[in-house]
């Protein structure tokens, strides 16, 4: 069992407040992952629930139980870091097998819970190799171990894949999400990359300079973001936004053109913003006139820069495209698919239902 | 630099490495010589360079009360006395220097940085400067001429130097493993006796060897400060003899190399330490 509750959290360094009070709650076994750009606090707060940090202000809590003066070892959690920080001077099983030797567990019992654990990891070959010895795949798994060994409460990883390599990023990726899902613990993942923290969440927290942006699963927050940043962030390529103004129902941008129906509560003369994803944009006979500057087919679809006025805007396709660079062409986007966002707040005034 | 000036540029540093090397090693290996030989040969015209009949009859004289006549010193006792000096300096040391180097490397507090280079500062003064402050300084507690005084001397001296090799090694050391260890259940004393020691051994080892090679052949402060025949050091036995056995140089030798061995053995075991690389695998890399 590990529920996590942080209520109103703030951390500061000195006169600089990072964290703005956060809070979040974190059903058991749940897997949440803290995203946002780098500076954004998602570490420091992964850091602050492991004790690693003390923060300025708030509750932390684990399974209703405030835990913020007790000390990281107190805690019933444990860490992944981004570097792996293995002993150098332990072997794998020793590694493994620290925290429970620190808890004066017997050597049987030490033993049993490491080969467990290295079964599970595919470690067992692996057992008497000292860290150097291991390639960054191997250390990242065996730092997974060290934290499944202890059967903790929570799991917290930093940006636990940073340091690998497109391709075994993604194989860890899902190795994560496999063994989550087998060993069903409690797990909160900071990552800076959007797209892990799409494939692997069951829940995203989307930090921006020390406040939650906003949660949500997945496919809500690509669906439904509550603001530009969040549209922005989540999806590659990212959301297109174009300035445009309510006008009689309609989204008139500068050209003049109208790009759809106004979606949500907007009134008459306001000015907005605009957001559409790439791949709800339709080539049509008629709609807003553009250029083709750019084609980039990647096999599976084609990633298309269209400019019009002064704005660029991608799209993808799965159809082929017969146009070629320097044509014109039109498009337009589905009403269902259009955002608009308040100009002045970026705030979402389509999704007005903001999770939390 | 293609091949072969690379070559010849290597050929021609080796060269100067080992003119370097004999000019320096030679009057060692040639007190070394010495001591194996007997008065008569050492005072003979032509120099013979290799022992004729090599005797051991000079360490014997060192170390057997029956030979030793006059003022020669007592040997068993100065190498004793060196070694107490040297051994118990070099724990105080060690101990202080990775509590403080701990602190400067892990620890925030106000004056951090200031203190850490105030401790670089102490080791600008020369020596001779202080020989007669501390003289009076050491009379007037009472500790001249006491043992326990000079291992508090030397480790006073030896302790910024410590302090400030194992705190820029303990810097290199990743704060993760230690934050790890700290989530695994350990406390601050466990996680650095635990974890981060066992890395700054090559530190430890380093600061260990430097300051016992330092007490063990300091000779200013000990000469001026121990009175007594049976408090005197090995360096001060060593100058002894230039007063008394000017011409004995088989003693000379004999002594010089029973002094010299323990540095050398030193030196043979704690080199290895210098090019293990204890954190290759800790972190990315």
């Amino acid at each position: 069992m590990g529920s996590v509750a942080l209520r109103n959290i703030r951390k500061s360094y000195g006169a600089v407040e990072v964290l703005h009070g956060i809070d979040l709650d974190i059903q058991d076994g749940e897997f949440t992952v803290l995203v946002g750009p780098s500076g954004c606090g998602k570490s420091t707060l992964l850091r602050s629930i492991a004790g690693l940090e003390t923060i300025s202000g708030g509750d932390i809590a684990i399974d209703d139980a405030v835990i913020n003066t007790l000390v990281p070892k107190d805690r019933d959690i444990a860490m992944v870091f981004q570097n792996y920080a293995l002993y150098p001077h332990m072997t794998v099983a020793k590694n493994m097998g620290f925290s429970l030797r620190l808890a004066r567990q017997s050597q049987a019992e030490i033993d049993r819970k490491v080969k467990a654990a290295a079964e599970i990891l595919d470690l067992t070959a692996l057992l008497d190799r000292y860290p150097r010895q291991l390639s960054g795949g191997q250390r990242q798994r065996v730092a997974m171990g060290r934290a499944i060994v202890r059967d903790p409460k929570v799991f917290l990883f930093d940006e636990p894949l940073s340091n690998l390599d497109a391709k075994l990023r993604v194989q860890m990726r899902s190795e994560i999400k496999e063994l989550h899902q087998r060993l069903k613990t409690t797990t909160i993942y900071v990552t800076h990359d959007q797209i892990e923290a799409m494939t692997m969440a069951d829940k995203i927290v989307v930090m921006r300079g020390g406040h939650v942006e906003q949660i949500g699963t997945p496919l809500e927050l690509y669906d439904t973001p509550a603001s530009v940043f969040v549209a922005g962030f989540i999806g590659s390529p990212s959301m297109n936004f174009v300035a445009a103004s309510a006008e009689g129902g309609m989204l008139r941008i500068a050209s003049g053109e109208v790009l759809g129906p106004v979606t949500g509560d907007v009134s008459s003369g306001r000015e907005v913003i605009a957001g559409f994803r790439p791949e709800d944009i339709r080539l049509s006979d008629t709609g807003i006139g553009a250029r083709v500057a750019l084609i980039e087919p990647t096999g599976a679809e084609t990633q298309l820069t269209l400019r019009t006025g002064d704005a660029s805007i991608i799209m993808t396709t799965r159809d082929r495209i017969t146009q070629s660079v320097g044509d014109t062409v039109h498009f337009s986007v589905p009403a269902d698919k259009l955002h608009c966002f308040d100009a002045a707040s970026e705030l979402s005034l389509t999704n007005r239902t903001r999770p939390q | 630099m293609n091949e072969q000036p690379r070559t010849l540029y290597w050929i021609f540093l080796s060269l100067v490495g080992l003119v370097i090397s004999l000019y320096v090693l030679f009057p060692v290996f040639w007190l070394f010589l010495a001591s194996f030989k007997t008065q008569a040969e050492l005072a003979q015209l032509p120099i013979s360079f290799w022992p004729e009949a090599p005797t051991f009859d000079a360490y014997k004289a060192l170390f057997s009360p029956t030979h030793q006549k006059g003022q020669l010193l007592d040997w068993p006792q100065l190498i004793g006395n060196s070694f107490f000096i040297a051994v118990s300096s070099t724990i105080i040391v060690l101990v202080f220097g990775t509590l403080a180097g701990y602190a400067f490397s892990r620890l925030n507090f106000p004056g951090r940085d200031l203190i850490l280079g105030g401790l670089l500062i102490s080791r600008m003064f020369q020596g001779a400067a202080l020989l007669l402050p501390t003289y009076r300084l050491m009379s007037m507690i009472g500790l001249q001429d006491s043992l326990i005084g000079l291992v508090l001397l030397y480790s006073a001296f030896g302790l910024p130097f410590a302090t400030w090799i194992i705190a820029s090694s303990l810097r290199e050391i990743p704060r993760e493993l230690e934050e790890s260890a700290m989530i695994d259940g350990a406390s601050r004393l466990q996680s650095m006796v635990m974890v981060v020691l066992p890395l700054a051994t090559p530190a430890l080892i380093t600061a260990a060897m430097w300051h016992f090679v330092g007490a063990w052949s300091e000779f200013a402060f000990a000469s001026i400060l121990l009175e007594s025949n049976d408090h005197k050091t090995v360096t001060i036995g060593l100058a002894s003899f230039v007063e008394l056995f000017t011409l004995e140089f088989q003693y000379v030798g004999a002594a010089a190399t029973i002094v010299a061995l323990p540095i050398m053995l030193i030196f043979l075991f704690g080199q290895r330490y210098f090019t293990r690389g204890l954190l290759a695998g800790a972190v990315k890399g």
